[in-house]
């Protein structure tokens, strides 16, 4: 069936801000889908809050709207863009939400909006486990038993039933949510009591478990003429009981015979048949008995998932471009097999490689977090990695995740928890796989190791393979590698360093050797066929063969490299991949033949049309000068990966590779603190008086010299890691007892803590003789909140003109002064109208794509036309101070309900997974839409608990006294409630928790509190509050933690007030492009 | 292509002296002898043994299969063949000795159930597989039947060797590592093209097949043969176990017979349905075969899978072509022409129909076309939605119902005034998708004489097959 005619403007849903469980491949589906139907001649209306993604770039639709995800703010886009149909399948768990309220509330009827890719029935049994139950049993597939609970006493009569232990699982929340695996009585109630408050229909699924069982996800697509296909197998390696976000898995499947998988290919499109899923991308997983073969259905995702985006790039085949192709009517094999251009889409694609995807995970991030795995995903970002063999693809993978190991252990990077090993072994940790290596080498059978872990065999045995040839390479020494044995090496994924370890060599010495041995990767090609048709994509991985057979060709036009950022993790997130996509772009139209390097499954940028060549190998140096001595670049960009690729600028350049536009001795000058600080005195520009530190003595006269509070930090980090805010003796005794396991190379920074000044972000543009101050952004949250979590605004909506000019005027002095060339980052302190320098970051900053959005000047775009070779003179670029007539405020969005038992408070170590933008004509009303975006529902009415630190005693009453006039009762502690009265403001005292009952966590249990502020103040009030802020993150009530925050929650509430807020389209603002 | 060309003759100066034994013999991969595989045009791969000691020569082909292996390497198909499976990880779940696909009942020569194909080559070998069904690995398989086998190979180099080649006679030895005496013995060895490999394996008496042969270890996944309704005469012509198992669970109780029978005997059995099997190398050599279809065609209903297929295409008089490399894997998408769906298949063969050949185009039932493209692509229908009809001079109209879509070869052709139909794909898989399985559904309604007979609803059938739960969870209604 054709394409068809009758639609002409399509809404897609974006997924919104980043979060554990749905983080950057929903830009990859949502921006695959746009680029897609703009280019078949429809016109595409997006609505998605996140201002970080490619997707939500002027260009990429036609109409773009930055507004919260939720019916409301949709219907107002529906209701000015009259789309003929809305594709709700490639936004995830929250576009596919806001869709079906959308379609019930009768909205999509009225406005004669057409669901396309799957419809209302479909998605509720996909979704909701009970029809979906219904609709296996009907096609005689088995599910887990199991039973609904309501209340926590149906959950204990089910459990009898389906007996101990016992998988819980909240219906319709995002990433399994809420859930998990209750081995006790106790654990039920705790875990139940809590999914029933977490599930928007108060519903928790109870059921049998089947911990243990092999875990199998099918990547499936369908069409409307009932073709289906299967993209790919995934096999886990951590079996049933880890989310599979959490596992590490393997594509393709490899422990299952024929009559195996082929069963599950059939159960798995008769699945989406019967779901009803009429076309596009589904993934359907299962749990496969090792014992006999037995069969149980876990659920399907009736929409593309991040499954699909890992099956897209493990296989070459672009699952979310086919998805929206699909739904506007094609079929598969009227679509063309995108890499090869000689076959049809409809097919199932064969790979002649083994892919592996590990998790990434932060709990370091979450003191008092648990870090033992569940079926609740708490993975913030993952990698990929391809190999001939699983043994080389694991390896590779370990590496990729930037967290000190150089491949499956055997690096001088072990650190093993020696009191409780053998527990460490058998409880899924994000650790638990080194730790099953490290089993191996201290000579557990693997047997033993399956008894313990009860992953699969097969893969503990390659995982031995390794480990014995680790031993072997440590006895024959670097002298006894030959060729043959240096290849065999590389083949099992013995990285250099890891080499260089297990022979007592360096690692250069060892890349000397393999080079005169000539041992090299060679270069290979993902092309679905396994090499079966000739396939004009360069989506190209290493892996190393015996023989010559490298599938390099050479370019006509100059080459240039762009390093991207490896995993997301908290601090590094897709803001460095929307940069580096643009450098892609912007490289490209200058008539260079682009190449980029990344390992993360998740973004646009490994996307193989998002450059000219992609290879997607770990960003380690290593792998890096591989791909540089095979591509001879002209230059190499890494100043939009974010720290990833800076880390690589010095060696790269010591190895005589052409960096781009800033060198690396500038990144250099800016990140020690020491000759930086020595240039701003040159330059007679303030900052913070700080001071360094190797010893607790040090410090403590540093203290006595500068004065609490102080700001203490590791140098060279990343995401304010290891970052605290001491306000005494006995914290910075602690902090410094903590701080050496961060980085021990290297001092500790302590700078005076600027208590109640305003924090300022500036993204700006460099060429060497100009500088153009793109955008400067007022933080909301006071200085020592991460700048990360802050909310900020453009422009500023509390400084002076004079003041701004003369943060343009220092910033341009010191872009200058550091030879920069392209884009920087200075973070300013105001306090008292005088400007401190913060820091300085000589790179492509967290709040480039915001900034670009905010002011319509695409600032990665135009640094990257600087770095080669282009005169800021000559862009063309809007006057830096010109009135854009509008405000965009952008809010982080905090991952604290998947964390629980770590403190709920903003600090300077940065914890936020994503943001939001809010876009509107004030303010108020811009900030009242990120809190929209949040999903953080502002209650109009009610009861507002106030609890502040003394510090904020006095600004505390006006926004007491607008909350009164806003029609809201107010109750406080005794502290703050003394304070209000004295100002003549009613307020009705509580107990702190601390006093006894009944106190305010009770009135919060009860639901009588509506929204909180709380402010802590150093550790004073840390044991109450925090408490009392996970409570409220549990039971989802907003809270403001700062004063400012509270501030402008209030101005928030007040414009929410004055009637519906507009939405607004990017392509209608004034410097939009 | 050049570089893939050096990837035999760089390899030369990497002659391996111990092949990393020092690293690897500790490893489940153990102590290995070096292996050689070389190929007509000079290719040299050096890597490690992993099956029998020995030499073996024959046409090295690809499969694109990522499991299967045992049922790939134990296909009677692969007579005469040294295949190359793509997927670089073999072995890995080990083998159930009951997913056999050769019937071959043994002689003086090989003994039964034998695989056919002549050797192996892969990437990467598993020594230690896990999977609750497996009894044996594979290089034991490979040890105790006498197969030469090799790892450590480029495979991927390989196969876009073969694929810009063409198909290539190789040799591999673990005993002759002098290039000159590979070339001798390779120049010796009988080539595909001519040489009738269907009597290598194929019974050579007849024998029953029906529901008491499906093998017990399937029922976990496999559902209950259909009641015996038909009484079916299969030919062996080197048939896979797996389309015998789909024809007795559609309810055939089957006679498998030599493959030269002559039709006179098979029609003297009074048959419901003749069925024609897959088999190994070039058709154009089963004389013998295809004589005997030309009478049966018009007097039983038949039904002709693979080799099956060009046994009827030849009996119409049609012409054969030389694929360049072949079709040999589990992902090939086929258009029915009739149902308008495509079917992801299972593909195993060298030579295909050449559709034209097969007579004249009807211009009313093809659409008002007249003469047949004049690049044999016959994805032209594909894209204009007709099944084109031809009048064979032999048994009248002849319709194309099955188009390869990824090279517009033909699939599969029905006979419409004689009951007879046929796929140049394997509806019985094993390995691969079982999207095809409503062809053996089909075929009883043939034998039942339902006019519509290939009308049906693969979404129907899909799960046909299939064994499912005793109980499926009912209790979640409880609450």
């Amino acid at each position: 069936m054709p394409k068809r005619t009758d639609i002409k403007r399509i809404l897609v849903i974006g997924s919104g801000p980043i979060v554990i469980g749905q983080a950057c491949e929903f830009d990859y589906s949502g921006a695959q889908a746009c680029k897609v139907l703009k280019e078949d001649g429809f016109e595409v209306i997006l609505v998605n809050s996140n201002p970080a993604t490619i997707m939500t770039d002027p260009g990429l639709a036609d109409r773009t709207y930055v507004e919260p995800i939720t019916a409301e703010f949709i219907e107002r886009v529906i209701k000015k863009e009259h789309p003929d149909a809305l594709l709700p399948t490639l936004g995830g768990q929250t576009g596919l939400n806001a869709a079906v309220e959308l379609a019930k509330d009768g909205t999509l009827d009225k406005y004669g909006v057409e669901m396309i890719g799957c419809d209302l029935a479909a998605i509720e049994r996909g979704e909701d486990r009970k029809l979906f139950n219904e609709a296996m049993a009907e096609i005689g597939l088995e599910v887990a038993r199991s039973g609904y609970a309501y209340s926590v006493e149906d959950a204990e009569a089910i459990a009898e039933r389906v007996s101990y232990p016992c998988v819980l699982r909240p219906s319709f929340t995002l990433g399994g949510a809420g859930g998990g695996i209750a081995h006790t009585h106790e654990e039920l109630v705790s875990i139940v009591s809590q999914g029933l408050e977490l599930s928007p229909a108060h519903e928790v699924l109870v059921e049998e478990s089947i911990e243990g069982w092999k875990e199998i996800e099918m990547e499936v697509m369908r069409d409307v003429a009932g073709n289906g296909v299967i993209v790919c197998s995934i096999e886990n390696l951590d079996p049933m009981g880890v989310h599979t976000g959490d596992s590490i898995t393997v594509a393709p499947c490899q422990t299952l015979n024929d009559y195996e998988l082929q069963r599950l290919r059939d159960y798995s499109i008769a699945i989406l048949e019967r779901v009803g899923v009429a076309c596009g991308g589904s993934n359907v997983q299962f749990a496969v008995n090792p014992e006999d073969g037995r069969v149980i259905v876990i659920e399907m995702n009736p929409r593309v998932s991040r499954s699909s985006a890992l099956a897209s790039k493990a296989t070459g085949f672009p699952i979310a471009k086919m998805a929206a192709l699909l739904s506007v009517g094609y079929t598969l094999d009227e679509i063309q097999n995108d890499i090869t251009h000689s076959t049809p889409a409809c097919f199932e694609p064969s790979i002649d490689y083994c892919v592996v995807k590990v998790p990434r995970f932060a709990f370091e991030k979450f003191k008092g977090a648990s870090d033992r795995l569940s079926t609740r995903m708490k993975a913030v970002g993952e990698v990929m990695a391809i190999g001939s063999t699983f043994e080389e693809a694991m390896q590779k993978a370990m590496r990729s995740l930037e967290q000190g190991h150089a491949g499956l252990g055997a690096d001088g990077n072990d650190d093993f928890d020696e009191e409780s090993f053998a527990e460490k072994v058998s409880e899924p940790t994000p650790g638990r796989i080194l730790y099953v290596a490290e089993a191996l080498r201290r000579g557990w059978t693997v047997d033993e190791l399956f008894a313990a872990t009860k992953i699969d065999q097969w893969f503990l045995h390659r995982i031995a393979d390794i480990v014995t040839a680790e031993k072997r390479i440590r006895e024959l020494g670097l002298s006894g590698l030959d060729a043959d044995h240096m290849l065999a090496a590389k083949q099992m994924g013995f990285s250099d360093v890891q080499l260089a370890h297990l022979t007592g060599q360096r690692e250069d010495t060892v890349r000397a050797v393999r080079e005169v041995l000539g041992v090299r990767p060679l270069v290979k090609t993902v092309d679905t066929c396994a090499g079966e048709f000739a396939s004009r994509t360069s989506y190209h991985y290493f892996t190393y063969e015996r023989g010559g057979a490298s599938e390099f060709h050479e370019a006509q036009k100059p080459r240039a490299i762009i390093l991207s950022a490896g995993p997301n993790r908290i601090g590094q997130g897709i803001e460095f991949d929307y940069c580096c996509c643009h450098a892609a772009y912007a490289l490209e139209a200058k008539g260079y033949e682009t190449v980029m390097v990344n390992c993360n499954p998740e973004t646009v940028s490994t996307d193989y049309d998002t450059s000219d060549r992609l290879y997607f190998e770990p960003l380690t140096f290593e792998d890096v000068m591989n791909i540089i001595e095979v591509e001879r670049p002209e230059g190499v960009i890494v100043t939009l990966g974010g720290q990833t690729p800076i880390n690589l600028a010095k060696r790269l350049k010591a190895a005589g590779v052409p960096i781009m536009g800033t060198q690396p001795e500038a990144i250099d000058l800016a990140e020690d603190r020491d000759r930086f600080a020595a240039l701003l005195d040159k330059l007679e520009i303030a900052y913070p008086p700080s001071s360094t530190a190797e010893t607790v003595d040090e410090a403590k006269s540093v203290a006595r010299r500068v004065g609490y509070p102080l700001l203490v930090r590791p140098s060279y980090v990343l995401g304010g890691r290891g970052m605290g805010i001491v306000y005494d003796d006995a914290d910075l005794v602690k902090y410094m007892a903590e701080a050496t396991k961060v980085s021990p190379d290297h001092p500790v920074y302590l700078d005076a803590f600027l208590e109640d000044a305003i924090e300022l972000d500036v993204d700006a543009l460099c060429d060497g003789d100009e500088c153009y101050v793109g955008a400067v952004l007022e933080h909301i949250e006071e200085c020592g909140i991460h700048s990360g979590d802050s909310a900020c605004c453009f422009p500023p909506f509390s400084l002076s003109d004079s003041i701004v000019a003369k943060i343009r005027e220092t910033t341009r002095r010191l872009a200058l002064s550091c030879h920069i060339r392209g884009l920087l980052n200075v973070q300013y302190a105001v306090r008292d109208e005088q400007v401190f320098v913060i820091e300085l970051n000589p790179r492509a900053s967290r709040t480039v794509p915001f900034s670009s959005k905010a002011t319509g000047v695409s600032l990665a775009k135009y640094a990257v036309r600087i770095m080669s070779g282009e005169k800021i003179a000559d862009l063309g670029l809007p006057a830096e101070d010109a009135d854009r007539g509008y405000y965009a405020v952008k809010e982080a969005v905090m991952p604290w309900s998947r964390f629980p038992g770590a403190d709920v408070t903003l600090g300077p170590e940065m914890k936020s997974t994503g943001e939001v933008m809010g876009l509107d004509v004030t303010f108020p009303k811009a900030y009242a839409k990120t809190r929209e975006a949040i999903d953080y529902d502002v209650p109009q009415s009610g009861t507002v608990f106030l609890s502040v630190c003394d510090r904020d005693k006095r600004s505390v009453a006006p926004v007491a006294l607008s909350l009164l006039h806003l029609g809201y009762k107010l109750v406080a502690t005794g502290g703050t409630a003394k304070t209000l009265k004295a100002a003549g403001i009613p307020c009705e005292v509580v107990k702190r928790i601390s006093e006894g009952s009944p106190n305010v966590a009770d009135m919060l249990a009860e639901g009588k509190i509506s929204f909180m502020i709380n402010t802590p103040h150093g550790h004073s009030s840390r044991g109450d509050g925090a408490i009392l802020r996970s409570e409220a993150v549990s039971r989802g009530i907003d809270m403001a933690t700062t004063m400012s925050g509270a501030v402008a929650l209030v101005q928030a509430i007040s414009a929410l007030r004055e009637g519906p807020l507009d939405v607004y389209a990017l392509q209608d603002l004034p410097q939009a492009r | 292509m050049a570089n893939n060309h050096t990837a035999g003759t760089a390899a030369r100066t990497f002659a391996p002296s111990e092949l990393c034994q020092r690293m690897l013999a500790k490893t489940s991969k153990g102590t290995c002898g070096p292996c050689i595989l070389y190929l007509e045009d000079g290719t040299i791969f050096y890597g490690r043994a992993c099956g029998a000691e020995g030499t073996a020569t024959g046409e090295v082909c690809f499969n694109t299969s990522l499991e299967g292996y045992f049922e790939v390497m134990t296909d009677p198909s692969y007579a005469g063949q040294i295949v190359t499976m793509t997927y670089p990880q073999i072995g890995n779940y080990g083998i159930d000795e009951t997913d056999v696909q050769s019937v071959f009942p043994g002689d003086a020569a090989r003994p039964a159930s034998a695989p056919a194909m002549r050797g192996m080559i892969v990437r990467d070998m598993c020594a230690t597989p896990s999977n609750w069904r497996s009894a044996v690995s594979v290089p034991e398989y490979l040890r105790a039947h006498g197969i030469v086998a090799i790892e450590g190979v480029d495979t991927r180099a390989l196969v876009r060797h073969l694929r810009d080649n063409g198909s290539k006679m190789g040799i591999i030895s673990t005993e002759i590592f002098d290039v000159d005496e590979l070339a001798e013995r390779l120049a010796a060895a009988p080539t595909l093209v001519g040489e009738n490999l269907v009597k290598t394996v194929s019974c050579p008496e007849p024998h029953e097949f029906a529901a008491a042969d499906l093998p017990a270890t399937h029922d976990f996944a496999l559902a209950e043969a259909a009641p015996a309704r038909h009484k079916v005469v299969a030919y062996d012509c080197g048939v896979k176990r797996g389309i015998l198992e789909g024809l007795v669970r559609a309810g055939c109780d089957l006679t498998v017979v030599p493959w030269d029978t002559p039709a006179s005997e098979v029609l003297d059995m009074n048959p419901d349905g003749v069925f024609l099997s897959n088999g190994p190398g070039d058709p154009d050599a089963v004389v013998e075969t295809y004589e005997q279809v030309q009478q049966l065609i018009g007097k039983v209903p038949v039904f002709g899978i693979c080799l099956g297929h060009q046994m009827i295409s030849l009996a119409c008089g049609a012409q054969m072509e030389k694929l360049k490399f072949g079709h040999r894997g589990g992902n090939q998408p086929v258009m029915n022409l009739v149902s308008r769906r495509v079917e992801i298949t299972a593909q195993n063969h060298g030579f295909g129909l050449l559709f034209p050949s097969l007579g004249k185009l009807i211009p009313e039932l093809s659409g008002g076309e007249t003469e047949h493209a004049a690049d044999g692509d016959l994805r032209t229908w594909v894209r204009r939605g007709i099944a084109p009809v031809v009048m064979n001079e032999r048994f009248g109209r002849i319709r194309l119902t099955h188009v390869n879509l990824n090279d517009g070869t033909a699939e599969g052709i029905q006979l419409l005034d004689a009951p007879c139909f046929s796929v140049q794909y394997h509806p019985e898989a094993s390995p691969g998708p079982t999207d095809a399985h409503y062809l053996f559904t089909a075929f009883t309604r043939l034998m039942d004489g339902e006019e519509n007979y290939l009308d049906i609803d693969t979404a129907k059938d899909r799960l046909a097959g299939w064994n499912f739960a005793e109980t499926a969870a009912t209790e979640t209604e409880e609450n």
